[in-house]
Order: C-alpha cells, then sequence, then structure tokens
C-alpha cells in the first residue's frame, strides 16, 4: 500500500469511529433527560377529558413503537442505528408526524445560505485585515481597525443581534427583523423574492460577520506577526522583494494554512445552525429548530439535528485532511 | 589598504514607551572597528543575550539604522541606501546567515527556486544555464551539490544541511562581507565544527571576510582572527583573538571565561575543590 492509501485508510477509519462514538453519545444523552416523549404525548391527549385506561395502555404501546422506544436499551440502540443509516431519525414528536428529516431539510437551506455567506465573509475580511494588520504593524489604520476588531469580539451574539435589531428596526427602521422572507411572497425566482430574501438576511448575516471576523483577525494576527520576524522574511526584506510580495508569498500565505483548517471546522459547523442569531430574528433556520425541539421534548428532532452537525464537522475535517497535501508541501506524503 | 566596512562611533537607542514611562534603552554604545579589504579575517563578536551583538549585525546589515555615529561600507554610507537598486548593489556585496536555519527559506516552495531566484537577483543572470552553474558552484563550497538540492523542500533535509544551503546562498553573489548571526547555535554540536570549518576555508580560498556573531567562547577561541567582546551595549574588550580569549582584561571578559566547561572533569573537580578551600579561608579569616 502506498503513502497516500494508507493515510487515507487511516484517515477513513478515525472519521468512522468519530461518527460512531459522537452518534452513540448523543443516542445516550438524549435518553438521560427525565422527559418521557411518549408520557407527554398521553397526557396531552388525555387532558381534553376522561379516556379508557384500557385504551390508554394501548395508545403508550402505539406510541413506544412508533417512537423506537420498545425494548431494552440495547435493542433501542440497535434499532436506533438500523434506521439512523438510510438517514431516517423518526417522526418529529412535537410536530408529529411530520418526519424530522423533512423539518431539517426544509430549515436547512436557510441555516446553511445565512451561515456560509457570514462565514465567508467574516473569514475574508478577518484574515485580511489581521494579515495586513500583523505585517505592516506601525499602520495607523489598521491599528484603528484592530482595535475595533478585538473590542467587539468578547461581545456576544445576543447582544450585537438585539443592539442592531434595535438600530435597524426601531430607531431607524431600514431593514426587516424577523423572519427569512416576507410572508405573503410564495418562493421563487423573481426579482421582489429574492430582493425580500437579501432584506431578511441582512441583519442577522451582519451579526454573524461581526461576532465572527474578530477570532479570524486575532489569531491571523499573530500568526503574521511570528512570520514577519522569520529569517527567511528578514532575508527576502533585506534583498529588496518588493513589500507586497512579501506579503502575499512570505507572510500571508504561510500564515493563512492554519487558518485553512479553522475554516474547514467552521464549515461544517454551518450544518449546526447558529442558534442564537437565529433565535433573536426568528430566522428559519436550523438553529431555531434546535431550540424548539429541546423547548417541547423533541428529543427525535435534537437527535436529528446533533447528528446532521456530527456528520458534517466529520466530513468537513476529512476533506481537509485530504486536501492538506496539496496546500501544504510539509504534509505531502510518498 | 582599503577600507571593508568601517564603523565610526555607533551608537543605537531604543525608545521604550510603556503605558506610563518613557525610557531609553541604549542598545549599542560607541562601537567602532573596521575591516580591511586586502586582509581577509573572520571578525567576531561575542557577548550574551542583550549585549548589543545582533543589533551591530543589523546596523551591519543596513536593517536598522544607527542612531548616531557612520557606519561605511566600502566607503558608502549604509544608512543612505534607500533605493532598490541600492539595496541590491550592497547586498550582493554583503550577505547575512541566520540563527535558525529552519527558518532560513520559505517552506512552501523548494530551495532551488530561492538559490536561483538569488542568483538572478544579485547576478542578473538571466541564462537558466549560467543561473545553476553559479548555483552549484556555490554548494560545491558548502560540500553540497545541485543535484542533491533540486526539488527539495526545506523540512526535508537536516539543520545542517539547511545552515550549508544558507551559506551557499550567501555565497551566490560571491560577496566580499558575511554577516554571520549565530549561524551554529541551532546546529547539533557535532556538525557546529565543519560549518565553522567552512567559515576558515571560505575566507582563504574566495578571501571573504566574515562578521561571526556568537557567544560561544570555544567556537570563537578556535577560528577568530580578531574579537571583540560586548557587555551591555558596551565594547569592553577588542584586539587579537588569541590575546583576548586567552588572557582576557577586563572583569566581564573573565567571567566569561570561567563560564566555559572545562573539557577535563577530573581538573574542574579539584578546581572547584580548591576556590571552595580558599572560600572557606577567607571564611575563616573573618569570622561572624
Amino acid at each position: 500500500m502506498d503513502g497516500f492509501s494508507k493515510y487515507l485508510a487511516q484517515r477513513l477509519f478515525q472519521f468512522f469511529l468519530v461518527l460512531f462514538l459522537g452518534i452513540s453519545l448523543t443516542f445516550l444523552i438524549t435518553k438521560l433527560s427525565p422527559v418521557d416523549p411518549v408520557e407527554q404525548s398521553v397526557s396531552l391527549m388525555t387532558s381534553f377529558g376522561a379516556t379508557d385506561p384500557r385504551a390508554v395502555e394501548l395508545m403508550r404501546e402505539a406510541l413506544a413503537e412508533l417512537y423506537g422506544l420498545q425494548g431494552s436499551l440495547f435493542e433501542q440502540y440497535i434499532n436506533f442505528w438500523s434506521r439512523i443509516i438510510v438517514g431516517d431519525f423518526g417522526p418529529s414528536l412535537s410536530s408529529f408526524p411530520t418526519p424530522v428529516m423533512s423539518l431539517i431539510m426544509a430549515a436547512l437551506p436557510w441555516t446553511v445560505g445565512l451561515l456560509l455567506q457570514a462565514l465567508i465573509i467574516s473569514w475574508c475580511l478577518g484574515n485580511l485585515l489581521g494579515a495586513l494588520a500583523g505585517y505592516y504593524r506601525s499602520n495607523m489604520l489598521l491599528k484603528l481597525s484592530g482595535a475595533l476588531v478585538m473590542a467587539l469580539h468578547p461581545v456576544p451574539a445576543y447582544i450585537i443581534g438585539l443592539v442592531l435589531l434595535l438600530l435597524f428596526g426601531f430607531i431607524w427602521p431600514i431593514l426587516p427583523i424577523s423572519g427569512g422572507a416576507q410572508m405573503n411572497l410564495p418562493p421563487s425566482f423573481s426579482f421582489d423574492y429574492i430582493r425580500s430574501l437579501i432584506l431578511h438576511g441582512t441583519l442577522p448575516a451582519l451579526t454573524l460577520v461581526l461576532g465572527g471576523i474578530g477570532s479570524w483577525f486575532i489569531s491571523m494576527r499573530s500568526l503574521a506577526s511570528n512570520i514577519v520576524t522569520d529569517d527567511h522574511v528578514v532575508y527576502a526584506e533585506l534583498a529588496g522583494v518588493s513589500s507586497g510580495k512579501i506579503f502575499s508569498q512570505y507572510v500571508a500565505r504561510n500564515a493563512l494554512l492554519p487558518q485553512l483548517t479553522g475554516l474547514a471546522l467552521s464549515l461544517g459547523g454551518v450544518f449546526g445552525g447558529a442558534v442564537i442569531t437565529e433565535f433573536v430574528y426568528n430566522y428559519p433556520g436550523v438553529g431555531r429548530l434546535l431550540i424548539q425541539g429541546i423547548y417541547r421534548g423533541d428529543y427525535s428532532l435534537v437527535l436529528g439535528v446533533t447528528t446532521i452537525s456530527i456528520v458534517a464537522v466529520a466530513v468537513a475535517v476529512l476533506i481537509i485532511d485530504l486536501l492538506y497535501p496539496l496546500i501544504d508541501p510539509r504534509v505531502r506524503l510518498g | 589598504m582599503t577600507t571593508l566596512l568601517e564603523l565610526d562611533h555607533i551608537n543605537k537607542d531604543y525608545r521604550i514607551r510603556g503605558f506610563l514611562d518613557r525610557s531609553t534603552l541604549h542598545a549599542v554604545k560607541d562601537v567602532s572597528f573596521s575591516l580591511e579589504v586586502e586582509k581577509p579575517e573572520i571578525f567576531t563578536i561575542v557577548g550574551e543575550s542583550g549585549s548589543g551583538k545582533t543589533t551591530t549585525a543589523r546596523m551591519i546589515l543596513g536593517n536598522e539604522t544607527p542612531t548616531s555615529g557612520h557606519l561605511r561600507f566600502m566607503g558608502e554610507d549604509v544608512a543612505a541606501i534607500r533605493s532598490r537598486a541600492e539595496r541590491l548593489k550592497f547586498m550582493a556585496r554583503v550577505q547575512p546567515i541566520f540563527q535558525n536555519p529552519f527558518e532560513a527559506f520559505n517552506p512552501l516552495t523548494t530551495l532551488d527556486y530561492f538559490l536561483f531566484a538569488t542568483a538572478k537577483r544579485f547576478l542578473g543572470l538571466k541564462d537558466q544555464a549560467n543561473i545553476e552553474a553559479a548555483t552549484d558552484r556555490a554548494l560545491n563550497h558548502v560540500g553540497l551539490s545541485l543535484a542533491e538540492v533540486r526539488g527539495r523542500y526545506s523540512h526535508e533535509l537536516s539543520g545542517g544541511q539547511l545552515q550549508r544551503i544558507a551559506v551557499a546562498r550567501a555565497l551566490i553573489p560571491e560577496p566580499k562581507l558575511i554577516v554571520a548571526d549565530e549561524p551554529v547555535s541551532m546546529v547539533d554540536a557535532s556538525l557546529r565544527m565543519s560549518i565553522v570549518n567552512l567559515f576558515r576555508d571560505l575566507r582563504d580560498t574566495l578571501g571573504v571576510s566574515i562578521i561571526y556573531i556568537t557567544h560561544d567562547l570555544s567556537t570563537a577561541y578556535y577560528i577568530s582572527d580578531r574579537v571583540i567582546i560586548m557587555h551591555r551595549g558596551d565594547v569592553v574588550e577588542a584586539g587579537d583573538a588569541k590575546t583576548v580569549l586567552g588572557h582576557p582584561q577586563h572583569a566581564y571578559s573573565r567571567a566569561l571565561r570561567e563560564a566555559v566547561l572545562p573539557p577535563d572533569p577530573v581538573a574542574a573537580r579539584r578546581i572547584i575543590a580548591q576556590r571552595m578551600a580558599s572560600a572557606k579561608a577567607a571564611e575563616a579569616r573573618q569570622p561572624g
């Protein structure tokens, strides 16, 4: 076996191990929840009046079967895996009988569209500003923007979200503050619908960008300022290599490598939704779905969202690991 | 005699701006020495960290500007070098070698690229065959060849090999002066002597003068023609290497010399025993 297939086999093994452990752990955690979904449904259905106890007992059994809660914990676990492999998370308990998968599939495009944009914008901006600030350390404008970004960095998303919501929703009401698109417009490729999509997405995206840019900026700046003092950069400076070339070929290129790993991890995270931001703006994404699932004790839904998120992160890491040899000669495999 | 390099009462101050206080750090104080073209030599600057030896090297390379004093290379003021063309002309005659061989080359590109770029940049070569010939010639001086280096990345080679390649890069422009800042402190002890001997060869065969900056007295003693000892920015002792390092006069240079580990542990134990005996005797003389 040559170097690459050995590496690939190793990485695939790791990938499946992570999936197995992550999903198993999530399954066990939901089982530890004090909320019994069968009892919840039964009490919901019997709250309208007295029901025959025998009918209630039958209903319990039917629900337990439907929810996949029959038998011992181990039997449930096996049953759970046999369904999850074909992508079936069972019906949602809170929006019964809609399957969890179709709820997630409806929310996923919203979340991915919003988070992907926000992530790419904040990654590019943060890295560009960070690398520039690390290289041109005495530039006043960069120092100022650095201070601004650092000041925003520790502010939690809900504060940024609420401040933007107040600013652009009430004080200067130019942007919609709730939902993913205008309610009365049917989804289509019309100008009006796309315009409403963009307007509705602006504030949540801005919240995510302002909150996310700081960590990229800070890590990039420290990476870049470390590389600036490396001997090969000093040599290039002494040898009269233009500062633009030193910036792009020496500093930025070397500093970007760890940031790419970070980007891949965050790309995987996109599928888990931005819980707080989506909640603040009532955005119909996966994050809001997760909150809804937790509030209503709908653990099929929680399990579904978590599993999708675990798979997405693991896939993203696998892809970046396989791509890394193309970017960095030091991990090229022979 | 033509003066190759002349440091004329060089001072370098750094302003330290704290939150409340401002102070000045005198990194280099009134350093003067000169090297001659006709007499290539290994000129060593010895000192601990913070002694100002690296700052001096950076000023010689034109990376830092002296606060006062003149630093002339072949009669030109180094601080006056501004344009790219002047910079290239200067660097073709003065080349640096750095401490960390693993940082000496950008890790993302193959080493031959940098060697070829150096040949193109400083020798103005255009033809690939000439570029490769110049590179190979420089690598031969350090005991390597282009065939061994072609297509390799810096992580594929050892520290000793990389430092040799860094020396080869410095040799490509056929410089008159090489400024080597701690060139062996990150190389394995077993390979250290081979690099140091290489400097001696370069001096004798190519007529290159070398400013060798180090904290290591044993290699300094071994290869230097002249030496200055720096301590907190001051030159505390200067002169012929064997005299300065063999019979140091200044208290600091004597302390430095005594800090060198003796090659013979038995003798070392005897010396320590003697010192302890004399310390006890001194104590006995002054009771209480």
